[in-house]
């Protein structure tokens, strides 16, 4: 039989009919044998870990779980649209404060999550965690989500070099005595106009520096109730500080943009000092191992003497969706997976990122001495100072409030490279207090926010 | 068409009663338009209609949306970070396109003068990096660009002395030419393309009777050879300028953002923020209207002054 309209169109339609069917067929697969639970987490570091432990839960309740790795941009993205036409999501969520900030944006009843607040308070987890994490993860006094660590953070340096220079880090107590001892080891030492040595690698191209910094003062983008709350004069000092540490004659860091340049300027020997969250004493420890031995780590020098001596940097925690048809199985999950006491010291000695769970700090595996990091039991020292860790508060605007952070420094900083004898504390007061005012202009726009009160 | 296409078979009864029932009424273009109308409906023109009526809207997401009347237009005409927007696509576009054309063009000309078995090689080389997508020549130039390390300062360095610790991605004055730099490199292959494809179908003899009348080469160019590529001159500028003021993923993935200072923030990316970091797409679809009118604007103005004069 001849089709009537040639054999191309004939083609196309009988392709088109076939992948309609295909699609159709597949769809249907994929819903009628949808597992039991379906979780995602943006990282393979913590899929290696808990692919084993979900295998043990598997068989232990007898249930199917779907573990997935998804790139962190995409996951926020997605998911966040997902919660908006309430499409499909999955039922548990590792997340950061970020996807966590947008998805509280509006009415608490829209928020994709599983108001954790109560399950919480009645397991006791706030007594037995490090409080300070859950306010990454909380909004309007509701908690969503389960944190996974701690970051406490401290300055890893590179112990060779402060030996022949005859340094004590034990002496760097302070930042004022670090600056010091700063401004005498940053130097050009072949003479050819370029500096050869810097005293640190601070960022001068992103928030993250000097919002670490701030946090060590307990200054938080924002505070539990969702203000704005760095345009204070202590923050503007901190700035004018950082400022200094990053540009002119007063200079003491070098920013190697990216972990490829940082690698090359720590085998270089370029800096003595690195800011080290837990998280990133492992990045080191894979890509950099030619440095195996010649490293240790320090607290933070305090910003004045007896105060805090760390800070934190980054945040995970575990959301189970509000669209998950076994929160129970979820939370049963989350809870074998982030606070089984048992896993947590092996866990450490693989990602060398601390837990928030205190019971756990006892396990030997923080004890442990690490010859990478010049035999110091580093479980134990950011343990020591995890109980100090800031409060960082989740926001539906931190993103923006970060982007205007930055440009509050670098404006500064500009100022400050035209007038390096300046007063910088008014300027750097005046550009806080107008990056706070224009982050409070665009939450008053917030309509759907205000209707929720 | 030779007659032999015409010369198949005779038509059986049926055949022709199909034809003419065809003939009297034209189903089969409908048929086959009807994907196209299917798909314009639903991806672009119901969209269009849904934006429009967004733009009214402030939103969390589809579902939640509260009408604030022209506000979201307020807002945004009067925020300071559209208007660093708005200046950055503006002159990102002015430069790129500036820039682009001559270099493209020149080329072109470079290689529609050779006749040598490498002009293939050269041809593939110079359109070769509008293969890889915009995301990766972003990649690689925010490595290519880092100070100390970085390709672009060492090669400075070696050969000046001067420029090891140039900051291109983080000092707001440099972010533009580096931009400039990066997007010259990955679309200047393309444009040439179409200056050379222009070049070649000029007919030889014009240039050839210009010469025979004492026309320089310089002449022959200016009142030969640039009017005879004039249309595609155009549609490489008007494309351009397009594509420009669309400007997104070349900065975000260069500078992992917008830059300090919100120096590579550009139009779309300020959408992008609000429609898809913060899930307001009532003032994501305002500036997307707000863009479309631009890019209209400047599309109409372009080709009234590029087709000026040219009946």
């Amino acid at each position: 039989m001849d089709y009537p309209f040639g054999k191309a169109a004939f083609w196309i339609l009988i392709l088109a009919l076939l992948s309609g069917i295909g699609v159709a067929a597949l769809n249907r697969s994929h819903r009628v044998h949808r597992p039991d639970l379906v979780f995602l987490t943006y990282t393979s570091d913590h899929a290696n870990v808990y692919a084993p432990l979900i295998h043990k839960f598997e068989r232990d309740h007898h249930v199917t779980v779907d573990l997935e790795v998804v790139d962190l941009a995409a996951l926020q993205e997605r998911l966040t649209a997902a919660f908006q036409v309430h499409a499909e999501v999955p039922d548990l969520v590792e997340l950061g404060v970020v996807l966590m900030g947008s998805a509280t944006k509006g009415p608490l009843e829209d928020v994709g999550f599983w108001d954790l607040t109560d399950k919480i308070h009645t397991a006791h987890l706030d007594d037995q965690l490090v409080s300070a994490r859950f306010a990454g993860f909380s909004s309007r006094g509701h908690i969503f989500a389960l944190p996974h660590d701690v970051h406490p953070v401290m300055l890893l340096y590179r112990a060779d070099l402060l030996a022949k220079l005859h340094i004590d880090p034990s002496q760097l107590t302070t930042w004022d005595d670090f600056t010091r001892i700063g401004r005498q080891v940053t130097k050009d030492i072949d003479g050819d106009g370029i500096i050869d040595r810097y005293m640190i690698n601070l960022p001068d191209d992103s928030h993250d520096g000097l919002q670490m910094l701030l946090l060590q003062k307990g200054i938080s983008l924002f505070d539990p109730m969702g203000n704005v709350s760095f345009d204070t004069p202590d923050a503007a000092e901190t700035l004018c500080w950082y400022v200094r540490q990053t540009e002119g004659a007063t200079r003491i860091s070098f920013n190697a943009q990216g972990q490829q340049n940082l690698c090359r300027c720590m085998i270089d020997g370029l800096c003595l000092f690195y800011i080290c969250p837990d998280w990133r004493s492992r990045q080191f420890q894979l890509d950099v191992p030619s440095l195996s031995g010649k490293l240790a780590l320090m607290p933070l020098p305090a910003w004045s003497p007896g105060q805090r001596r760390t800070s934190t940097w980054g945040a995970t925690g575990l959301a189970i969706t509000k669209a998950c048809q076994h929160k129970d199985l979820a939370w049963q999950l989350a809870m074998s997976l982030y606070y089984d006491k048992n896993q947590l010291g092996p866990r450490f000695e693989a990602t060398n990122i601390l837990p928030p769970l205190k019971a756990a700090w006892t396990n030997p595996a923080y004890d442990q001495p690490r010859t990478f990091f010049s035999n110091q039991p580093i479980g134990r020292l950011y343990a020591n100072l995890a109980p100090f860790v800031p409060s960082d508060y989740a926001n539906p605007y931190t993103s923006i409030a970060q982007a205007k952070l930055r440009d509050a420094y670098l404006n500064t900083k500009l100022y400050y490279r035209d007038h390096p004898n300046a007063d910088l504390m008014p300027i750097a007061l005046d550009q806080l207090h107008s990056a706070a005012a224009s982050i409070r202009q665009i939450q008053s726009r917030n309509v759907l926010l205000e209707t929720a009160h | 068409m030779s007659a032999s296409a015409f010369s198949h078979k005779p038509h059986t009864g049926r055949q022709a009663a199909s034809a003419t029932s065809r003939r009297s009424f034209p189903l089969t273009p409908y048929l086959f338009l009807t994907p196209y109308f299917l798909l314009t409906i639903v991806f672009f023109l119901y969209p269009l209609f849904y934006a429009t009526i967004l733009s009214f809207y402030q939103t969390n997401g589809p579902t939640r949306k509260v009408f604030v009347g022209l506000a979201n237009f307020r807002f945004i005409l009067s925020d300071p970070d559209f208007h660093i927007a708005l200046r950055n696509t503006l002159l990102y576009t002015i430069l790129s396109v500036t820039t682009q054309v001559p270099v493209a063009l020149a080329l072109a000309l470079l290689l529609n003068a050779r006749r040598d078995k490498l002009k293939s090689f050269f041809r593939l080389a110079v359109f070769a990096p509008n293969l890889v997508g915009s995301i990766f020549v972003g990649i690689l130039f925010s490595v290519l660009f880092v100070p100390r390390y970085g390709l672009v300062n060492r090669t400075l360095q070696s050969l000046t002395h001067h420029g090891l610790l140039i900051a291109w991605l983080n000092e707001p004055s440099l972010i533009m030419p580096a931009l400039l730099l990066a997007s010259l490199w990955m679309y200047v292959g393309f444009n040439m393309i179409y200056f050379l494809a222009a070049l070649q179908s000029i007919d030889a003899s014009l240039i050839e009777a210009a010469r025979i009348d004492g026309a320089t080469p310089i002449k022959v160019f200016w009142h030969v050879t640039l009017p005879s590529i004039r249309p595609v001159t155009t549609f490489v500028v008007v494309m351009g300028t397009i594509g420009s003021l669309q400007l997104f993923e070349l900065p975000y993935a260069m500078l992992r953002g917008f830059g300090p200072k919100n120096a590579a923030l550009t139009i779309v990316g300020y959408l992008y923020q609000y429609a898809f970091q913060s899930g307001d797409l009532g003032t994501g679809a305002a500036v997307g209207w707000i863009l479309t009118l631009l890019i209209l604007g400047a599309s109409l103005l372009q080709l009234r002054f590029l087709n000026r004069g040219q009946s």
